[in-house]
């Protein structure tokens, strides 16, 4: 058995007289606050909204997008339903129609995701296997004056670029 | 000239008190802000202009101003709770009356006393009214008849009795060694100097003005004894049932309570208005020389200020030139007072004294200012004491210390008045 023998602060006359602990508390200070008196630039605050945020990556979750075909440009959304029956907040709405072109055999006719609804919590993006539907639009502000303006439909779904890599959905 | 002479104390105290809770306000939340790595109140803007963040508190108070004034209906003794807010103000607020802010001024053979309440009883006189500063506390936490309100008042009167009376004993042996209670005296004193060293209070009684700053820090409730109000213990303490204006009372209450105790310690301890070795009569014949230093010294500040605020001025907004007006305002400020000065340093004016009394002022502002940082900082490092340790600090370790400083000073005074020389 071994024992660990714990020291115990405070019992020393130097510790009791508290003053070398409060100067040495107030050095931590004052480096801190010439430090940022000497450079501001240093200070992480990001003062939003005059200054945006840098740290958005392409693995945030912001507003929806419908990813493109790489071959034709053509909507890569197969009109599975996958994505509106896994999602928790039952915001996404799809009509499917038969597609004529010889691509594939359905694309949905209306796919409106109603931001208001939605809780981004992507399980949308997960459950789509076609690589359809991403999150990776870097877009973390949404505003709008009226609910209609909040329903995002297929155009402007297809519309919003990404901020990854890859353009195109990836799907084979 | 004479009713001027007489009323400008009077409006300097104002000055001090008044006008410099808004910058106090912003001097604690950008320090601390600073201190915490953050950038504190910097949007507040009249046309875009910030001045740093100042507009803030100016907006702050507006608020606090034009907030209805509401009575809660739970509350027995209206009375008491009106005025409470205004004893704690008006009693911070007259602390400030006896320091003095410059050297007596004598014109046509008439002595003007350059504080606001020309006694000379000062230091007998902040110590009553900042005494009397707790009971609007205390008034206030037992008026408002709710439970956080009335913890935070026993404390403040646990915290009261155990601080006042190292307070008290801390002072008498400052007034053992300067052999005087009038503050305009003990300035006087402090000009003096023994082997090269400035005799400022903080340098011959460095026990007693530990004592005194740490007493000074309970009585204006501020951290680390903010018992009073810990609003992460108690809501806010004795003024959770105030609001509006009756809660700016208070809250302008403890500025001025901290800026009339830094001015006693700045008095007191650090030389008060004057530069150490030098009286004001020094002052006045070496008038030109000084003028010259101040001019070097002024010319270099704005310098150093203006590549500092080029550098830093962050998140301006748009392109309103918020930079450039600061800049042509902040040149043409110091040309000005450049030039100013420049025509008494090269002799032409004869107001050599005023000239003195202008740059005691200045003086004393600047070590107030001083004391005020010293006063955020030691707020925004050590944390809020237990309201039990409080007590024991006071009384098991000041109460003996002041005691036995005392006697040592004692001890030393009579030595030296009768086996001296």
């Amino acid at each position: 058995m071994g024992i660990k023998v714990v020291h115990r602060h405070g019992n020393t006359f130097k510790e009791k007289m508290y003053i070398s602990a409060i100067f040495s508390g107030m050095k931590t200070t004052l480096k801190h606050f010439s430090a940022n008196l000497k450079d501001a630039s240093q200070i992480p605050t990001v003062c939003y909204p005059d200054e945006k945020p840098t740290d958005i990556t392409p693995r945030y979750r912001g507003v929806h997008r419908l990813t493109h075909r790489k071959e034709d440009d053509s909507i890569a959304c197969v009109a599975c339903f996958m994505c509106a029956t896994a999602c928790p907040s039952n915001c996404i709405d799809i009509v499917a129609i038969a597609r004529e072109d010889g691509v594939d055999e359905k694309m949905p006719k209306v796919f409106n995701i109603d931001l208001l609804e939605c809780i981004f919590c992507g399980y949308c993006v997960e459950a789509c296997p076609c690589d359809a539907i991403r999150m990776d639009s870097g877009i973390y502000s949404v505003v709008g004056e009226t609910r209609e303006e909040f329903v995002y439909d297929k155009e402007k779904l297809l519309s919003i670029k990404g901020i990854s890599k890859e353009e195109y959905s990836l799907a084979k | 000239m004479n009713t001027f002479l007489i009323l400008l104390p009077l409006l300097l105290t104002m000055l001090y008190s008044l006008a410099t809770v808004p910058l106090l306000v912003w001097m604690e939340r950008r320090i601390a802000a600073f201190i915490q790595d953050r950038v504190g109140p910097n949007r507040c803007n009249i046309g875009g202009i910030r001045l740093g963040g100042i507009i803030q508190s100016v907006a702050d108070m507006m608020k606090l101003v034009f907030k209805e004034e509401f009575l809660p209906s739970h509350i027995k003794n209206k009375f008491y709770y009106l005025i409470a807010p205004s004893i704690a103000f008006v009693s911070a607020f007259l602390t400030f009356m006896v320091i003095p802010y410059a050297d007596n001024i004598t014109v046509n053979g008439q002595i003007y006393y350059m504080q606001a309440l020309p006694t000379e009883l000062g230091v007998l006189w902040f110590l009553a009214f900042a005494g009397l500063g707790v009971y609007g506390i205390i008034l206030g936490g037992w008026a408002s008849h709710n439970k956080f309100a009335i913890l935070g008042s026993m404390r403040a009167t646990a915290q009261v009795i155990s601080y006042e009376v190292a307070m008290g004993l801390s002072l008498v042996s400052m007034l053992i060694t300067y052999g005087t209670i009038h503050l305009n005296e003990m300035v006087t004193y402090q000009t003096q100097s023994f082997f090269l060293i400035p005799a400022w209070g903080v340098i011959i009684q460095p026990l007693a003005t530990i004592i005194f700053i740490v007493t000074a820090f309970a009585e204006t409730n501020r951290a680390p004894f903010d018992a009073a109000e810990s609003e992460s213990e108690i809501v806010a303490g004795y003024h959770t049932e105030y609001g509006a204006m009756k809660f700016g009372l208070f809250f302008v209450a403890e500025y001025i309570a901290m800026a009339a105790s830094g001015a006693l310690i700045v008095t007191i301890f650090f030389g008060g208005y004057q530069l150490p070795y030098m009286t004001t009569n020094d002052l006045i014949n070496n008038f030109e020389t000084i003028l010259w230093g101040v001019i070097i010294f002024a010319v270099i500040t704005s310098i150093l200020f203006l590549r500092w605020m080029n550098k830093n001025n962050r998140f301006e907004f748009s392109s309103n030139g918020e930079t450039k007006i600061y800049t042509t305002l902040i040149i043409g400020f110091t040309v000005f007072t450049t030039i100013l000065m420049a025509y008494y340093a090269l002799g032409f004016g004869e107001t050599h004294k005023v000239g003195v009394m202008i740059l005691q002022f200045v003086l004393f502002t600047i070590k107030l200012f001083v004391l005020h940082f010293v006063f955020i900082w030691v707020r925004w490092t050590l944390p809020r004491f237990r309201y039990d340790q409080t007590q024991k600090l006071g009384w098991n370790i000041l109460l003996p210390l002041s005691l036995a400083n005392i006697f040592i000073t004692a001890i030393v005074v009579v030595i030296g008045v009768n086996y001296g020389n």
